[in-house]
């Protein structure tokens, strides 16, 4: 093609830049080695960033294919601005070296055994201080329990009665249309009684607490921990964790129980309801297999049950708000991972804990 | 003389029942740095608020690039958008994606630049902040003042004609506040940037500011060149300066 010259517009900014880029590249691919590109600037009044780094990038990709593309014509002015922007002022991104597939591995290892560490040193710090706290009421801020117990328990009440409401409904339905063809239907009720006093009553409460109670504690913990104030409590001599978990957990282990009773209620009237509207069974005689089935024993069950689950979701909780890093969406992951989290373990406790008592 | 960049006659403004500004009318014009000066609470940033819309005055008009703010439509304001910069006293960078992705936001949404240049324009504001080799950085990952500097990098993105600054310095040590000052008299004499900038910083102030408005108790005490307002006898301008 030889000589090609380009004039450009007055003003070569954000609006004209994709045009120009265009032109260029079309001569740009027109031409051969040894040829030559004139960019006009003489009727340039206004070159903006976008403009420099455009018509440099031209230039130099032009060079590396071998053809001269030249700047002709500048005013002072245009050229000062082309100095002040020139890409020679770019820094060198940080770069990060790719690691070794053995080395991801390595560090998701290394990673997953500093977590169970925290976790196991968070436990046994909250187990310590939820000892010494009862003897050293300074440790623990003023109020809070009364205020935890308050937000854990009472406020968590009328959902949880009515998740173990709607459930016992459920099950008894289930069961009863099941147990119908044989004439068995009276043995909803101990099913019902069962179930809801050695499982469903503290496994619904405690996923309902991980829900509400846990992710709100991991939240506050975690904002906390962003904005400093842990950092704070710390400088001032107060650890944080019988100031802050501490009261949380007594709050919970108070309340839980309660809980798990009024749940385990409400969930067996859900499944008497049902009892009697659906399977013709007496609400006299539904109580009465009731308090056949019932043992000692279930209640137990039923109350370590919901002192470990009460205990996994002050934890867990804990721990992922005093691990939260970097801004407002910590807080969110953090609040997603403690409840992931809490509903998991809970539930492997169950399992655990269930063969632990009837095997 | 020019008609003024930026103009407001009679502005009022405030929260719920609260009047923070009062009667403010003021002029800018091309080309000019605009330093909004005054103590705590006297209305600097709801004064910055509705000059970029964020905010509605309760009386009184608001005149930017020709057009009308008060009763602006959306579609204009979104273009109109495109030549204003806004530097926010928190740098109000998105916190999930990198400094560069921030930067190349208005880029993207606003222009027609193959991703490549993009890339390369990225670049060269974050180098002019001084944040290149932090190119993929979560802001984050980032101090309190460097993540100023990429949210300036973001405000100058697309070369607006005008930039508003909160508070840009603040926090900032001496150095590089100083550079900062320096990024934004080169915008103002290469790209004919016009700068409305609140600040409490006093070098910055010295080095940077052609006008200063101080702001008392939401209105004006003071308009005027920035050796005017050295030399002025109201007391208050005059503290601010002694300190």
């Amino acid at each position: 093609m030889g000589n090609q010259t380009l004039q450009l517009p007055e003003r070569v900014n954000i609006d004209t830049i994709p045009d120009i880029y265009n032109r260029v590249k079309e001569m740009v691919h027109k031409s051969s080695d040894s040829d030559t590109i004139a960019i006009d600037f003489s009727g340039v009044v206004h070159i903006d960033t976008a403009g420099v780094v455009t018509l440099e990038k031209v230039q130099t990709d032009a060079n590396e294919r071998g053809i001269e593309l030249s700047f002709e014509n500048l005013s002072p002015t245009v050229e000062k601005t082309m100095q002040a922007f020139s890409s020679r002022l770019l820094e060198k991104p940080a770069g990060k070296q790719k690691p070794h597939i053995l080395e991801y591995v390595g560090e998701y290892t290394y990673e997953y055994w500093i977590t169970l560490r925290d976790f196991i040193l968070l436990l046994a710090n909250i187990s310590y201080y939820g000892l010494v706290a009862l003897f050293r009421p300074k440790l623990r801020r003023k109020g809070e329990v009364i205020r935890q117990s308050n937000f854990i328990g009472v406020t968590a009440l009328p959902i949880i009665m009515l998740v173990n409401f709607l459930i016992g409904i459920v099950l008894s339905l289930q069961v009863g249309i099941q147990m119908r063809p044989f004439g068995a239907e009276i043995f909803v009720a101990q099913l019902i009684g069962f179930a809801m006093i050695a499982e469903l009553g503290p496994l619904l409460t405690a996923i309902m607490l991980a829900g509400r109670s846990g992710s709100a504690i991991a939240a506050e913990i975690g904002a906390m921990n962003l904005s400093e104030e842990i950092d704070a409590l710390r400088s001032m001599g107060i650890d944080p964790i019988p100031y802050l978990i501490v009261p949380k957990l007594y709050a919970i282990l108070l309340t839980i129980p309660l809980l798990v009773a009024v749940a385990t209620f409400v969930g067996i009237f859900g499944g008497a309801v049902i009892g009697y509207t659906v399977f013709q069974i007496d609400f006299n005689a539904f109580y009465n297999e009731v308090v056949f089935i019932l043992r000692y024993y279930e209640i137990m069950t039923a109350l370590v049950k919901s002192i470990v689950f009460a205990t996994i979701i002050i934890v867990v909780s804990s721990f992922y708000g005093l691990h939260v890093e970097g801004s407002a969406e910590g807080v969110g992951r953090a609040t997603t991972s403690s409840v992931v989290v809490s509903i998991f373990l809970v539930i492997v406790a169950d399992s655990l804990l269930g063969l632990l008592f009837y095997l | 003389m020019a008609n003024p960049i930026i103009s407001t006659k009679y502005l009022s403004a405030g929260y719920d029942e609260t009047t923070v500004l009062d009667d403010v009318s003021i002029d800018i014009y091309e080309n000019e740095i605009t330093v909004v000066l005054g103590v705590s609470g006297c209305g600097k940033t709801t004064l910055l608020k509705n000059l970029i819309g964020l905010m509605r005055p309760t009386k009184g008009m608001i005149e930017i690039l020709g057009h009308d703010m008060v009763y602006i439509q959306e579609h204009e304001y979104n273009r109109l958008m495109k030549n204003v910069g806004v530097l926010f006293q928190g740098g109000a960078l998105l916190n999930s994606i990198p400094i560069s992705y921030n930067v190349a936001i208005p880029l993207e949404q606003h222009t027609n630049i193959p991703d490549y240049l993009i890339q390369e324009i990225v670049r060269l504001k974050l180098s002019l902040v001084g944040l290149g080799h932090a190119y993929n950085y979560l802001p984050s990952q980032l101090s309190g003042g460097m993540r100023k500097r990429a949210a300036l990098a973001r405000a100058i993105a697309l070369d607006p004609a005008i930039l508003f600054a909160d508070e840009p310095t603040a926090g900032l040590d001496p150095v590089t506040a100083s550079s900062l000052d320096n990024l934004m008299l080169t915008l103002r004499e290469q790209m004919g940037m016009t700068l409305v900038i609140v600040t409490h910083e006093l070098s910055s102030i010295r080095r940077v500011a052609d006008k200063i408005i101080y702001l008392d108790k939401g209105k004006v005490l003071f308009s005027g060149k920035l050796d005017e307002a050295l030399e002025s006898e109201i007391p208050e301008v005059k503290n601010f300066f002694s300190v």
